[in-house]
């Protein structure tokens, strides 16, 4: 063992007379001082935008912390679509900032603008640590907002130690404005959603039977009473479509034939009023849902084939995106035990379409 | 008097018996049900200032005229989708967020067969009145077949968004990132995935008072290099709602296609089969947020996934077994050559 510590002993022994303690010391003091630092991102960054109608011309002022106490020589501002730094920047469509001036400023002072062009703008000062902990806030005049008013769009923030925005970077950020003309921001085009509901409908809703009750039959132990509508829906609207169905169970006064608020099957002889809206064997009724885009789906407890359930509120069918139109046909079952109560067992069902946000 | 009653009681149960067998006489509906509505409007108001607009309401059956009544209900989230529940209950309490009491439409309106019919409707927002978010859906009923044990109706719905700009709470919190399979009956986050996983999943929970569409990108990077970048995360423009924890979905690789919906092109997004290596995928978030003069804030965040295909997994299991079986082979071979090419003896 004391022979071990004697051959490393001698092995470093020979590496310090190779590289003194000094030459050490200075690397060290060297990787302390010279090792890059992180850019930090500016702290509570924000855009006024005086006027945010689409087209007009207008001041923005943005507002934001610095956070390296580090000499700053000039700020590099980037109008872009995305507000990720290091994603390619798309100018917003009609932007125009070439004729920005810079009308006031706030905290940390002293800056001209040093360049501009359609969607840049540097601002310089003599390079200097910035004072404090205050927001700083800088107000550019004669900006020409964005025409488009369907996107966000962002100014890329970055500080730099030089004078004219290149080399490294110190703090950056993003902040985010939207163009909008005070009335209508959704400007797809013209969002519709096409609902229509009877007994049998036709693929395009341009015709229904007209018949919007179902006679079931008379209630028996023994059988299942069925009985089948149709609903079909389309919508362009980027987030889709839902179906709510709302109502109440089937009631004669205060009897009421409750509905399984799980999937069940259908089993005669017993209290239960159910629906589903898919293809079923047992009883044989129903037919899938058709039409081409396979987006528009019954919901979750309502598309399993010969199971039935009916919570009021509950909805029955949606898309979550744009879907051309889908027919859907609703199949009802009820069932009743030996013990109901005579009398006329009715209910209303409101299929409401509605679009998703 | 006993003969009386016994009359009375046969007379009542045979009408107990015929009301049972005999449902209510049907009336026909007058009303057409087909209809075609603007789904969504959005509003910017500033205090003290009112927005009038039109919708347009089609009836789309050439037969009958469609007669609707007209309501404003409050709505809020079902789910951690885009599925607005709706608060359909005459007595239930208005909401925070109520646009009701500034929200003026007609009561009712009626539209010949095949015909069109502009409304006016105005969102008056009283001077002085807090910034924020406030939103209602109108509700456009049909009426009700009468007649049958079960009567159909069929309404559609139009949701208001009107956000009033000035200083507002704006809170987003990153609850999860990851590969999100929205093909099995209930979408939700996968950790490890035998099929191509086609959406990227980001849950926000919104605690803020204004509802929140939040912009940015994300990069998905494989763990032997190359890296696929999604630059617009929510191109639907979908939101979160106050109090909701909204899970934004986005496709890996995106297909847009212009379709024709009822008679005019619209573009429809659709996720489809992104280039994907079996193996473990690092998610990068980096998601803004903010309005107009609020300070934009950042949601940075980072996930995994792996996509592990059944091929993939059976050929590491043979390949582990091709190496078990040389490795046995190897052992064996050094033993007999250590026994002098016997093998070894049984004691």
């Amino acid at each position: 063992m004391k022979h071990h510590v004697f051959r490393y002993h001698a092995f470093f022994y020979e590496w310090r007379r190779l590289v003194s303690g000094e030459v050490i010391s200075l690397g060290l003091a060297l990787f302390l001082v010279v090792s890059p630092v992180a850019a930090l991102r500016f702290d509570q960054r924000s855009l006024t935008m005086q006027s945010s109608l689409p087209g007009v011309t207008t001041n923005y002022t943005i507002s934001f912390q610095y956070m390296s106490p580090d000499p700053v020589g000039s700020i590099d501002l980037l109008f872009c679509y995305n507000p990720i730094p290091y994603e390619a920047c798309v100018t917003p469509t009609g932007l125009d900032v070439s004729d920005a001036t810079l009308t006031n400023q706030t905290g940390e002072e002293g800056y001209s603008i040093q360049s501009k062009s359609t969607n840049h703008i540097v601002l310089t000062r003599a390079p200097t640590v910035p004072v404090g902990t205050t927001i700083s806030s800088y107000t550019l005049s004669g900006i020409k907002n964005t025409t488009d008013t369907s996107s966000a769009f962002a100014v890329r923030i970055k500080s730099l130690a030089s004078t004219n925005g290149s080399g490294p970077q110190i703090d950056f950020g993003s902040v985010r404005g939207q163009a909008t003309n005070g009335v209508m921001l959704e400007t797809q085009v013209p969002p519709m959603l096409i609902f229509c509901l009877a007994e049998e409908v036709q693929d395009n809703c341009a015709g229904t039977n007209n018949n919007y009750y179902t006679d079931m039959g008379t209630l028996s132990e023994n059988s299942t009473l069925t009985a089948n509508s149709q609903m079909a829906v389309g919508t362009n609207a980027s987030g889709g479509f839902a179906i709510t169905a709302d109502g109440t169970p089937l009631s004669a006064g205060t009897h009421v034939i409750d509905s399984p608020t799980v999937p069940t099957e259908s089993i005669p002889g017993t209290n239960q009023f159910g629906i589903n809206l898919v293809a079923n064997t047992a009883p044989a009724i129903g037919t899938n849902p058709e039409g081409d885009w396979a987006n528009a789906l019954a919901s979750p407890g309502y598309d399993q084939p010969n199971r039935y359930m009916f919570v009021p509120g509950d909805v029955v069918a949606y898309s979550p995106n744009v879907s051309l139109m889908k027919k859907f046909t609703v199949s009802y079952i009820v069932n009743a035990s030996k013990d109901l109560r005579a009398g006329v067992y009715t209910t209303t069902i409101t299929y409401i379409a509605s679009g998703r946000f | 008097m006993k003969r009386f009653k016994s009359l009375v009681a046969a007379a009542l149960m045979a009408v107990a018996a015929i009301a049972t067998i005999a449902p209510a006489p049907p009336v026909a509906a007058q009303s057409s049900s087909s209809l075609s509505i603007v789904p969504r409007k959005n509003y910017v108001i500033e205090p003290g200032k009112s927005v009038k607009d039109t919708m347009v309401i089609r009836n789309l059956d050439s037969a009958q005229p469609l007669d609707l009544s007209l309501r404003v209900i409050d709505f809020t989230y079902t789910d951690d989708s885009g599925t607005p529940k709706l608060l359909l209950g005459e007595d239930i309490a208005q909401t925070t967020w109520s646009l009701k009491p500034f929200l003026k439409i007609p009561e009712s309106v009626t539209i010949p067969a095949g015909g069109t019919k502009t409304i006016d409707m105005s969102v008056a927002i009283p001077a002085g009145h807090g910034a924020g978010s406030y939103y209602s859906a109108i509700v456009y009923g049909s009426g009700a077949g009468d007649g049958g044990n079960v009567s159909l109706s069929a309404s559609g719905v139009t949701l208001v968004f009107t956000q009033i700009p000035g200083t507002v709470n704006e809170n987003l919190h990153l609850e999860k990132l990851g590969a999100y399979d929205t093909e099995q009956a209930k979408p939700d986050y996968v950790f490890i995935d035998i099929n191509k996983p086609q959406s990227i999943g980001y849950t926000l929970k919104n605690n803020g008072n204004v509802t929140e569409a939040p912009v940015g990108s994300i990069k998905l990077k494989y763990m032997f290099g190359g890296e696929q970048s999604i630059d617009n995360i929510n191109s639907n423009g979908s939101l979160a709602l106050i109090g909701q924890t909204r899970t934004f979905t986005t496709c890996i690789k995106l297909k847009s296609q212009d379709v024709n919906f009822d008679g005019a092109r619209s573009a429809a997004n659709t996720c489809i089969e992104p280039d994907l290596w079996p193996g473990m995928y690092t998610i990068s978030l980096d998601a803004y947020y903010g309005q107009n003069g609020n300070t934009t804030q950042e949601i940075v965040g980072t996930g995994t996934f792996w996509y592990l295909p059944i091929w993939f997994l059976i050929a590491v299991a043979v390949l582990l077994l091709i190496i078990t079986f040389i490795v046995w082979r190897t052992v064996v071979k050094i033993r007999r050559r250590l026994n002098g090419g016997q093998p070894k003896k049984k004691k």
